[in-house]
Order: structure tokens, then C-alpha cells, then sequence
């Protein structure tokens, strides 16, 4: 397909070792990051024309954390910058669509989380219903678990299911350099493990990560300047469900997943592998069946969040395993997704091609 | 001498008032009243009630029926540990309990006793705190309890006669979340250096800039700094901005005189320490383009506690503050085109 000045594509990737805890600010783990995404397509950053990063002031617990990010960037002479309180995904989608403007060629969208700082699983409890479940201490492993235990009811998957998303995940994380958790686990040893929140046990749940990555995107003519086989992104897609889980009609399913999906054209051709954000184990099983893939399609070569889990980053590495499938593995058409939200509210979808 | 701090821990603590909309107030205010209630809207009963229908958008009116207090657990998790989120301090579950009179499901706790005793279709009913601990929050349900009859509640699904005005409009909730932040290498070296009575900064390889207090990075040109570009720099220096404050007497505020904070560009470098005092000189006095020099807290007494990761320039309690030195003021004007 020949590509117009219309056409955005995924160019370069840089994530930073995911960890436990780093010993680093935020702003420090991403200044490399940014830069060695910038340099991998040899440009330098007065090239770029349009800056824009997905943090949360929560998680390291600093007011206006993103301004002091910004000396990442160096933002100097002034750039044009901007900002989303979400995954980097979105910060992606914001770039992508700024692009489309046309009137500049180049965009890097980035994402970080020194998630160490708090708790994110008792912190994201600030991020439900302000009047129904906060003052409830709804947690963000209890929203999960009640969502696992209506997927297992409803007859769909068992714990042994669950397990061996787990399994597989880490297994192929073994392959990924800057995985935090990884290796190969017996799915009888895990299931063996107590329960965390009934029915999921601490290896259904997301690993709490310190990290950050850097994506660079280019417009039309210039995606082939930067890169030999560019990442075209020829769908992205956004939904978003009601806020209380109570009032989804099926909370073992993800509508919103499926119409972004239909939106991005997932089912227009074959995905040869998928990146998909699962926080809990189970989710992937969700995601998956309102994605449609068939057995055909690879599931998280990187070994997914269950592998390293920084929250406000997890989305947009997604976003960069996919994109290298096709730079680097030689993939024909991969698909990357997002979630936001308790119980899988919010998601985003993006079908990426590399040319024939 | 006292040491440098790797680890800080921080409180984060608020308070907020919400107001709560004709809808949430009716809710809330027959809540305080011992009676739970949804509202119909796109022909089903949501409850607990939305201002607006979730599949619409569309107003969700002031239809209101009575619902519960029995239900019926569809999903449910068991929480072995609770936290200081949690309500109540025993072994409990979460549940999408369904009140009797309501098409939708509410989140709460049920204080089943056991995690063996909870399995979906079972019948709960909720039990309440004495009236006068209610304050018209979700939490003035205590959980639900295994219901000792399951039969449907009496009552359940008639039309609540709300009061035109509501009782309750505002709920308040208190923000606490902690924080244990790392001190990172840079921070830490500053620390070392205020605590030894020394000021250091790092000299960008690319720009030539001096920061001070060494930040690990050159915001200019986007480089890593390390212990390599290190140098150092004099506790002396030209006030380049200030702003006077008159205290408002908040907690913590230890001033009561309007009182100057001061930008101080030390001799030689590029980046000026920010929010300095001035001490033996009245706020009226302070100005632009005056020599100061540091006055160090002696040694013993020195600490960097309160010196985090992005307190840059901060003094800690290593510097008191800063002095005139009598030198003859450098001209305002050299400074105009400065930010800070």
C-alpha cells in the first residue's frame, strides 16, 4: 500500500530497565530514555515537533511532577509540549492526532511511573466512585476480583486458566531484557498459592514497577528517512464504559474493547502478534475474546504487564513491543492495546502495518 | 554530625467537602434515615441512583423507589487483610450485592464470618450504624450480613416520597496516602555538601552552564551529570528576584511579619537558589542586585530532612539565611532579563 503525507507510523522505541524500585526521580529515568529514543533515528531534539508525556502526580506524590519532567526534554529554546494524567498511550494518541495537523513531521509521546513511591494498590482506591466506593476502601484487587469471580461463574474460564496466562506470560518474558518478572512457573505449584483476593492469588496480580519509555513517531515521506520498516499506524481507536462496574450490563465482557476494535479495523486482516494491557491475569482472556483474535495470533512476546506493571507506562510499551515486531522482527501486522480504569473501563486499541 | 536522608516519608494528607446534587442528597439523606433507594430511569431501577442514566446520559429524574434492605450477592471477593481503607478491621467480602427493588447492582461489604459462606445467589441485608454515628455516606451502612429470613423485603420497590429539599447536601472525605520517596544520587550528594558546610553545583560538558545543587541532568541541553561534573561554588552571591509575603497565619507558619524570599545567583553560575531568606533586614529593605552571603547553622546542629528529591537549591536547616554584605549593590538592570 503506498503511504501518504496522511500516514503516521511508529519510527523508534526506548524503554528503561523495569524495576522493583529505582533510585532515580522520575524526571532522572526518563532524560535517557527520551533521548536514546530520539537518537535511535538519529535526529537530536530540536528536531521533534511536538512533545507529549503520560505521568500521575498520585503516584510519586509531587504536584505538577510532569513540569519538572520536562527538563527531560530539554525544553530549551521553548518546545511545544503537553501532558495527559493517563498511560502514555494516550499521550501516543494525543501525538498521533496532533500530527495529523500537518504541519509538522515528527512527535514523541512518552510515558512514566515511579510507582514505588506509593502503594498503587491501595493508591488507585482514590480513583473509584467519590460518593459509592471510595469511602468503602474499594480497592483496586478487590474491583478485580469480584470481575474474575463473574468471568469464572459465567462458565467461560477456570483458576487453571488464569494460571496459565500467568505462566506464559513470564515464560515469555524470559526473551525480554527489561522484563522485572519472568521465568517458568509450574501452573499446579501456582495454583497451590493462597488467595490474595478470592479468586486471584498474588501471580494474577500486576507486578508494582518503576519505569519509563519513549516512543517517536513520524509523519508521511519522513517515517522513511527515520527508519527502514516503519510501524504504520492504520487504526487507533479509544472507548470508554461507565465509571461504577455495576452498571455495565456484563462486567465478563469488554464492549468498549470491541468497538474500538471494530473502530481501529482489527478484524479487516490477520494480527500476527498482539500486545496486550492485562493487568490481572484473567483480563487477557477478556481483552482477548472482544479483540476476536484467533489462536493465530501471538499474545505478549514481552510477556506483557504481568511481567513489569509501571503504571502510566504499561499502555505505551505495548505500543513499543508492537511497533518493533514490525521495525525489527520483520512482522506483518501487529495490534497493541490500552486499559485505564477499574475492571477494564477504558480502551484502546492500535492496528500497526508494516508495507509488503 | 547528622547524616544524609536516603528515604523520605511523606503524609499526604486532605480534606475535602463534596457537594452532592439533588439526586446523591436524596440518596445520602435517606440513607441517614435507615432506608436505601434507587430511581427508575430507561425502565430499570438503578440503585444505588445515578443524576443520569449510565446507557443515555439522559437526566435520570426524581422517580424514587425504595429498595433492599435485603439483596442478593452476584460477584463477590474475600479480603483476608484489611487495611486502614477498609471499614471494618475482621476478615470481610466485597460483593455486587442486588437490593431487592433494584435492576442494578450496589458494591459493598458483606460480614459473611467466613469465606467458606459466601457463594452467589445468596441472600444479604444490610445493617446500619446507630443513627446518631450516621453522616449521610455510603459507609453508614456497616456491611451486609447473611439475611436470617431471605424472604423479599417488605416494602421493596415502592415510591420513596423524597422531600423537596434534601437533608444532606455535602459529604465530606479525608484524603491520607503516603509516600516513601528514595533520595536519589544527586540529592544525596547535595546533602553531604550543605551538611559540611559547602556549596556544589554541576557544570553542564555542553553549555557550560553551573547548576547548583546538583540535579543529575542538564535541563538545557538533555544530558546526564554526574559526580564527574561536579564543582564547587561560593556561598556568596546577588539577589537577581524577590517577592515580599505577609503571613497568613495557617498551620505551620512560623512567621508573623511580612518577611522577603529572596532568588540568589551565586558568583559564577547560571541557576539561581530559590525562595531564600534574609536575615537582619526588614522586607522593605530587600532588593534587587544587593550582595548576600550564607550564614551556616553550626555544624552540629545542621539537618537535610526536609530536603527532597526536587528541592533543588533548597538550604535544608544548613543555612540559617542569607546577609548583606555591605558590598555597593551590582545595577538592577543586569538581572531584568533573567526568569527568576
Amino acid at each position: 500500500m503506498t503511504r501518504t503525507e496522511n500516514d503516521i507510523a511508529i519510527v523508534g522505541f526506548s524503554q528503561s530497565p523495569m524495576v522493583r524500585r529505582s533510585q532515580k526521580t522520575e524526571t532522572e529515568m526518563l532524560l535517557p530514555v527520551v533521548q536514546s529514543a530520539i537518537a535511535s533515528v538519529g535526529l537530536t531534539k530540536n528536531d521533534i515537533g511536538f512533545t507529549v508525556s503520560g505521568s500521575c502526580d498520585y503516584l510519586s506524590g509531587q504536584a505538577f511532577s510532569f513540569v519538572s519532567n520536562v527538563d527531560a526534554y530539554g525544553a530549551w529554546p521553548p518546545i511545544n509540549e503537553s501532558h495527559v494524567e493517563m498511560d502514555g498511550a494516550w499521550a501516543l494518541y494525543e501525538a498521533f492526532v496532533r500530527l495529523l495537523q500537518g504541519d509538522i513531521d515528527t512527535a514523541v509521546a512518552a510515558g512514566v511511573g515511579k510507582n514505588s513511591n506509593s502503594d498503587p494498590s491501595t493508591l488507585f482506591t482514590i480513583e473509584m466512585d467519590p460518593y459509592y466506593l471510595t469511602p468503602i476502601g474499594a480497592d483496586p484487587w478487590s474491583m478485580a476480583a469480584m470481575q474474575a469471580r463473574a468471568y469464572l461463574d459465567s462458565g467461560k474460564a477456570t483458576e487453571r486458566d488464569f494460571a496459565e496466562v500467568v505462566s506464559r506470560n513470564r515464560s515469555n518474558a524470559k526473551s525480554n531484557p527489561h522484563a522485572q518478572v519472568s521465568g517458568d512457573f509450574d501452573i499446579d505449584e501456582l495454583l497451590a498459592a493462597d488467595y490474595i483476593r478470592n479468586p486471584l492469588r498474588r501471580h494474577d496480580l500486576p507486578p508494582t514497577t518503576d519505569g519509563c519509555a519513549a516512543i517517536v513517531l513520524a509523519r508521511g515521506k519522513k517515517a522513511y528517512d527515520l527508519c527502514e520498516r516503519p510501524a504504520w499506524i492504520t487504526g487507533i481507536d479509544h472507548r470508554i464504559e461507565a465509571h461504577l462496574p455495576t452498571m455495565r450490563a456484563d462486567i465478563t465482557k469488554s464492549v468498549s474493547t470491541a468497538l474500538a476494535a471494530k473502530g481501529a479495523g482489527v478484524g479487516n486482516a490477520p494480527i500476527d502478534v498482539a500486545e496486550i494491557y492485562a493487568p490481572f491475569s484473567f483480563q487477557e482472556l477478556i481483552v482477548r475474546e472482544a479483540l476476536g483474535l484467533d489462536a493465530s495470533t501471538e499474545i505478549n512476546p514481552s510477556g506483557g504487564s504481568l511481567a513489569a506493571n509501571p503504571v502510566m507506562v504499561s499502555g505505551l510499551i505495548r505500543m513499543g513491543e508492537a511497533a518493533t515486531q514490525i521495525m525489527k522482527n520483520g512482522k506483518r501486522r501487529t495490534l497493541a492495546h490500552a486499559t485505564s480504569g477499574p475492571c477494564l473501563q477504558q480502551n484502546l486499541v492500535c492496528v500497526l502495518e508494516g508495507d509488503e | 554530625m547528622p547524616d544524609v536522608v536516603h528515604e523520605s516519608v511523606f503524609n499526604l494528607q486532605f480534606p475535602f467537602t463534596r457537594t452532592l446534587g439533588s439526586t446523591l442528597s436524596t440518596f445520602f439523606s435517606a440513607l441517614a434515615q435507615g432506608q436505601i433507594i434507587g430511581v427508575r430511569t430507561g425502565g430499570r431501577v438503578i440503585a444505588p441512583p445515578l443524576e443520569y442514566d449510565p446507557d443515555t446520559g439522559a437526566d435520570s429524574g426524581t422517580e424514587y423507589v425504595k429498595v433492599g434492605p435485603k439483596g442478593t450477592v452476584s460477584a463477590w471477593t474475600w479480603v483476608p487483610e484489611p487495611t486502614h481503607l477498609h471499614t471494618i478491621k475482621n476478615p470481610f467480602a466485597f460483593a455486587f450485592v442486588t437490593l431487592d427493588g433494584a435492576d442494578t447492582a450496589m458494591i459493598h461489604l458483606v460480614d459473611a464470618g467466613s469465606e467458606s459462606a459466601m457463594k452467589p445467589g445468596m441472600r444479604v441485608e444490610a445493617t446500619f450504624k446507630p443513627v446518631d454515628e450516621r453522616v449521610g455516606r455510603i459507609d453508614d451502612i456497616l456491611a451486609f450480613v447473611p439475611a436470617a429470613d431471605p424472604a423479599p423485603s417488605a416494602g421493596a420497590g415502592d415510591p420513596w416520597d423524597a422531600p423537596a429539599e434534601p437533608e444532606i447536601t455535602t459529604q465530606d472525605s479525608f484524603c491520607d496516602l503516603v509516600y516513601v520517596d528514595n533520595t536519589s544520587a544527586p540529592t544525596l550528594l547535595w546533602m553531604e555538601s550543605l551538611l559540611n558546610g559547602k556549596l556544589i553545583g554541576q557544570k553542564c560538558p555542553v553549555c557550560n552552564r553551573t547548576f547548583v545543587g546538583p540535579r543529575g541532568l542538564c535541563c538545557i541541553d538533555a544530558v546526564e551529570l554526574d559526580e564527574s561534573h561536579l564543582v564547587d561554588v561560593p556561598d556568596r552571591g546577588v539577589i537577581t528576584n524577590f517577592t515580599v509575603i505577609t503571613p497568613v497565619q495557617y498551620p505551620g507558619q512560623l512567621e508573623t511579619e511580612p518577611f522577603a524570599r529572596c532568588s540568589i545567583l551565586l558568583d559564577g553560575t547560571d541557576a539561581v537558589m530559590a525562595q531564600q531568606s534574609i536575615l537582619d533586614m526588614p522586607a522593605s529593605e530587600v532588593r534587587v542586585g544587593m550582595h548576600v552571603a550564607a550564614v551556616w547553622v553550626p555544624e552540629a546542629e545542621r539537618d537535610v530532612s526536609e530536603i527532597g528529591n526536587r528541592g533543588w537549591g533548597s538550604g535544608g536547616d544548613c543555612i540559617s539565611g542569607w546577609r548583606h554584605t555591605g558590598q555597593p549593590d551590582e545595577p538592577e538592570e543586569n538581572y531584568l532579563e533573567r526568569m527568576m
